[in-house]
């Protein structure tokens, strides 16, 4: 059993299982993360903020002092086809006066002073970790605001403390619902709405045009390139697709609930999901002619595709890889993308994942696989090198210290600049792998051999 | 200038974000932050962009439990947890918001930490109050060098070696430029913190999990012994380590700006030949004169260029120096901190520059633009302006996310001006 094999913390080893003979002992997750324990995961605020600064014309407001609002400006690679304004980062900076007699008269302030000059259709507001401990009423103040300046003013319940990112994207999926149903709409072709969708190094943009191409309208992308204004329409759909399925199916839920509106999950992702995504669009409105326009457009673009990505697999298939994500949908969406380069995933794990994500990263891998819940640097280091992986997916964090080992890696995070949904993303997916594992800087010694042995060689090449 | 209600767009970080800059100076230290677990992942990931390492910051994750009956519980299974997983010799301990404003004292925390666990007395740890809400990270800085020599040095025999104290966040490639220096020349010294390899490490077989490097344990304890200190960086508004071993054991200690631009490097190289009696090396005199040649070859390409310099106080304050040298026209002097000490610098050698403290980036961009500036010096947070004004910007300091070599970026010394001069020279011409 791995747990015998592992090093790591005594608190931790039932967040870690290998997949043996087709059996998968429960992960422990969705707890509280390990004091000491160098978590990867960040908080709830975090999870707020990213779900919501998407939303270009917003204006993002964080109260609490400098650093949350610092380390956070302009941190998400989502792309705008309009407004900038959420390229800034706006704060309180709340002082040591602030926290010892209350925030509430200077975030009204800034309320009204950043309305003034910005001019935004609506304002998010964030609490942070000592924002939820001095007690300040964000709502009321809010409350107060959005009457004065006439405009919504969204309080975001996210102190920092008070859980983790998950709770954060459950904060945000109530903002954003405060704000849909505020405005009259009547959609005059079959519509939808995506829920998860970032817009990541313009990712909305690859997959757009198939939904249009289909005779569907959307609505809004949420958040990814949203506007205020389309948000507040977005209960006239007729369906919602959820691919970020972590930080969104609350919201999906919630539209059910009040507006009726069914939600299917999707993912973008990897031609075969891609496609998936099409097709159960276009049997939901039960249209054959949509179906037709599906069936087309999935036989056109695969065969565009196929060849280049048949290149790159021949290039990389075999090798193994390892998967590190904040939520479940995208590491499943990326096991299936694998699958189509013909790689092994011999590590995966996620930071918020839940009993039934992990459940059902459990049915997709093979045998052997690692399954870890919230890993740390030192775990995820040591599974690296004992699972052999040729290439780590992840975030920025993870990126040096696979470096450091010589371990090949992708960012699937915010800070990737190529667009990897949509049959084209595939193709740009496909060869990032390949130039990533096949670089000649991985056959580079890391110690020199010492002598001079090959001279010769190297002088007649 | 009044400041507004509303931050836009941040000119400065939190205060335990510095101190991670210093404890990683330091030989076999953990860094740990005892608040919100969030803090510690969003300064891993701060400093990751930047240096391009890997960055491991320990938190004792406080959660809503913590919050309300205190987080000692926490802190001492994360202490324990740390030393399991690391095996450090020293846990840096800082303090995030939450912590701060629950009142968590730290200093007992530990004290019941000793009693509870005397397996443990072998690690040394070091507390550092860094409540974000009372200063950046410039003063988490130095409150962390501060409290490290407060921790660490110990009276004993006299040395012939003088400490030099790094008072402000300089790049692993300055650092090492100052070492080879101070080695070439035989200058017998103890530089506090050394962040040239911890911050900048080699790729190797198997490499260890706290990077190797930083000054020596030993050698902190001895800082109590030296002749002198030096410290470089001269804007700094709290009571630094040179200061705290000048009043605790009597070692004069004498503050300098950090040496940009030819005078300051001069200013700071006769220092330290005045207290060893041993002259600069011959290497470095050629430098020098080859420093003065190319301020020489750039003075007409340069001249009155009018420019923005941001970032943190004694780099602005350096920079700002090796302009006006250059016969360039410094016109906005810029710096998130709240800082007295700066204004005045500024102030003095800039009479005809607006000089902003405690500003943010959309104050400096209505400067900027009523100053019609040609020129941006200053971390990679002006890349909006820049290209929002069209001012090509040299990307100098930290933060600096969007371009390679942040950890090898020299700019002390006379190569460091050197390299300097020529960047903003070539920047200028590219733009005409
Ligand atoms: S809450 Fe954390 S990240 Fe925010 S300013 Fe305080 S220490 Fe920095």
């Amino acid at each position: 059993m791995l747990e015998n094999k592992i090093v790591t913390l005594d608190e931790r080893r039932k967040h870690i299982q290998r997949k043996e003979g087709e059996i998968l002992l429960p992960v422990i997750c969705n707890s509280d993360s390990l004091a000491g324990a160098v978590s990867q995961r960040a908080c709830v605020y975090s999870g707020a903020r990213v779900v919501l600064n998407p939303i270009t014309d917003a204006l993002h407001l964080v109260h609490g002092p400098i650093g949350c609002a610092s380390y956070t400006w302009d941190i998400r690679g989502s792309m705008t086809s309009g407004a900038t304004l959420y390229k800034n980062s706006f704060s309180t900076d709340m002082k040591e006066i602030n926290v010892v007699f209350g925030g509430e008269k200077k975030l009204a302030n800034a309320l009204r002073e950043l309305v003034m000059k910005y001019h935004p259709p609506a304002v998010f507001v964030y609490s942070t970790c000592i924002v939820g401990i001095i007690g300040d009423d964000l709502r009321a103040v809010c409350n107060a605001s959005s009457k004065e300046l006439n405009i919504p003013v969204i309080p975001v319940l996210s102190e920092g403390f008070r859980g983790n990112k998950r709770m954060g994207y459950k904060a945000a999926c109530h903002a954003i619902f405060e704000l849909i149903g505020t405005r009259v709409h009547t959609p005059q072709k079959p519509a939808i709405n995506l829920l998860g969708e970032y817009n990541v190094a313009g990712d909305l943009w690859n997959i757009k045009p198939y939904f249009e191409e289909m005779g569907i309208d959307i609505i809004v992308s949420m958040t990814g390139d949203s506007c205020v204004e389309d948000i507040r329409k977005a209960h006239t759909a007729h369906l919602n697709l959820v691919q970020c399925s972590g930080s969104m199916t609350y919201l999906a839920k919630m539209l059910e609930e009040k507006y009726g509106i069914p939600y299917l999950k999707a993912s973008f992702f990897g031609t075969n999901d891609m496609s998936k995504a099409l097709m159960t669009t276009a049997k939901f409105f039960n249209d054959p002619l949509m179906v037709q326009k599906a069936e087309e457009i999935i036989k056109r673009e695969t065969a565009r595709t196929a060849p280049l990505i048949e290149y790159y697999r021949s290039r990389v298939s075999g090798r193994r890889a390892a998967i590190y994500m904040g939520g479940a949908a995208k590491a499943v969406s990326l096991v299936k993308a694998f699958r189509e380069l013909g790689m092994d995933v011999v590590i995966i794990g996620t930071q918020t994942g839940k009993k039934d994500d992990y459940e059902e990263i459990g049915c997709l891998v093979n045998n052997g696989t690692v399954i870890i819940d919230d890993a740390n640097p030192l775990e995820l280091r040591e599974l690296l090198t004992r699972q052999k992986a040729n290439l780590l997916v992840s975030g920025v964090k993870e990126r040096f210290l696979s470096y450091k080992l010589g371990i090949p890696f992708c960012d699937f995070n915010h800070d990737r600049t190529i667009t990897f949904e949509g049959f084209d993303g595939m193709v740009n997916f496909a060869h990032e792998i390949d130039t990533t594992i096949n670089s000649p800087v991985w056959k580079l010694h890391v110690m020199r051999t010492g002598g001079l042995i090959n001279v010769e060689e190297l002088c007649n090449s | 200038m009044s400041k507004n209600y509303a931050t836009v767009n941040p000119c400065t970080m939190c205060m335990p974000l510095g101190s991670v800059m210093a404890f990683r100076g330091i030989e076999n230290t953990m860094p740990f932050f005892h608040g919100s677990q969030g803090c510690s992942t969003y300064m891993r990931l701060h400093l990751a962009h930047h240096f391009r390492e890997p960055i491991d910051i320990a938190s004792s994750a406080l959660s809503e439990n913590g919050a309300v009956y205190g987080g000692g519980a926490n802190l001492k299974q994360g202490l324990r947890n740390v030393i399991k997983g690391y095996d450090p010799r020293i846990i840096g301990i800082a303090t995030t918001c939450i912590a701060e404003t629950i009142g968590e004292d730290i200093p007992q925390l530990i004290k019941e930490f000793r009693q509870e666990y005397p397996g443990h007395s072998d690690i040394i740890l070091i507390p550092v109050s860094t409540p974000s809400f009372k200063h950046s990270h410039e003063e988490g800085y130095n409150e962390t060098l501060r409290a490290v020599v407060q921790t660490l040095a110990k009276k004993d025999q006299p040395s012939d070696r003088f400490n030099l104290i790094v008072a402000a966040i300089v790049s692993p490639e300055d650092v090492r430029y100052l070492k080879q220096m101070l080695d070439d020349c035989a200058w017998s010294n103890i530089l506090l913190p050394d962040t040239s390899e911890t911050f900048d490490a080699p790729v190797v077989d198997e490499p260890p999990k706290i990077p190797v490097g930083g000054t020596r344990i030993e050698d902190i304890k001895d800082t109590a012994n030296s002749k002198e200190t030096v410290t470089i960086g001269s804007c700094s508004t709290i009571i630094g380590a040179g200061e705290y071993l000048d009043c605790k054991f009597n070692i004069p200690n004498i503050v300098l700006p950090l040496p940009i631009g030819l005078e300051y490097s001069d200013i700071f190289v006769s220092k330290i030949e005045m207290i060893t009696g041993t002259a600069l090396s011959r290497k470095y005199e050629l430098e020098r004169g080859r420093l003065l040649d190319a301020m020489i070859d750039s003075h007409k390409y340069v001249a009155h260029v009018k420019t923005a310099i941001f970032g943190n106080t004694d780099i602005v304050i350096g920079v700002t120096k090796l302009l006006t040298e250059l016969g360039m026209q410094p016109e906005v002097i810029a710096t998130g901190s709240d800082n007295q000490v700066f204004e005045k610098a500024a102030r003095k050698l800039a009479p005809d520059a607006v000089v902003l403290c405690n500003t943010d980036f959309s104050g400096i961009h209505s400067e900027i633009k009523k100053k019609e500036i040609e020129l941006m010096i200053g971390p990679f947070t002006g890349r909006q302006i820049s290209k929002a004004e069209h001012i090509p910007l040299v990307r100098l300091g930290f933060p600096n996310h969007d371009r390679m070599g942040a950890s090898r970026q020299l700019i002390l010394g006379y190569e460091g001006a050197m390299r300097l001069t020529d960047t903003i020279t070539n920047t200028i011409l590219e733009n005409k």
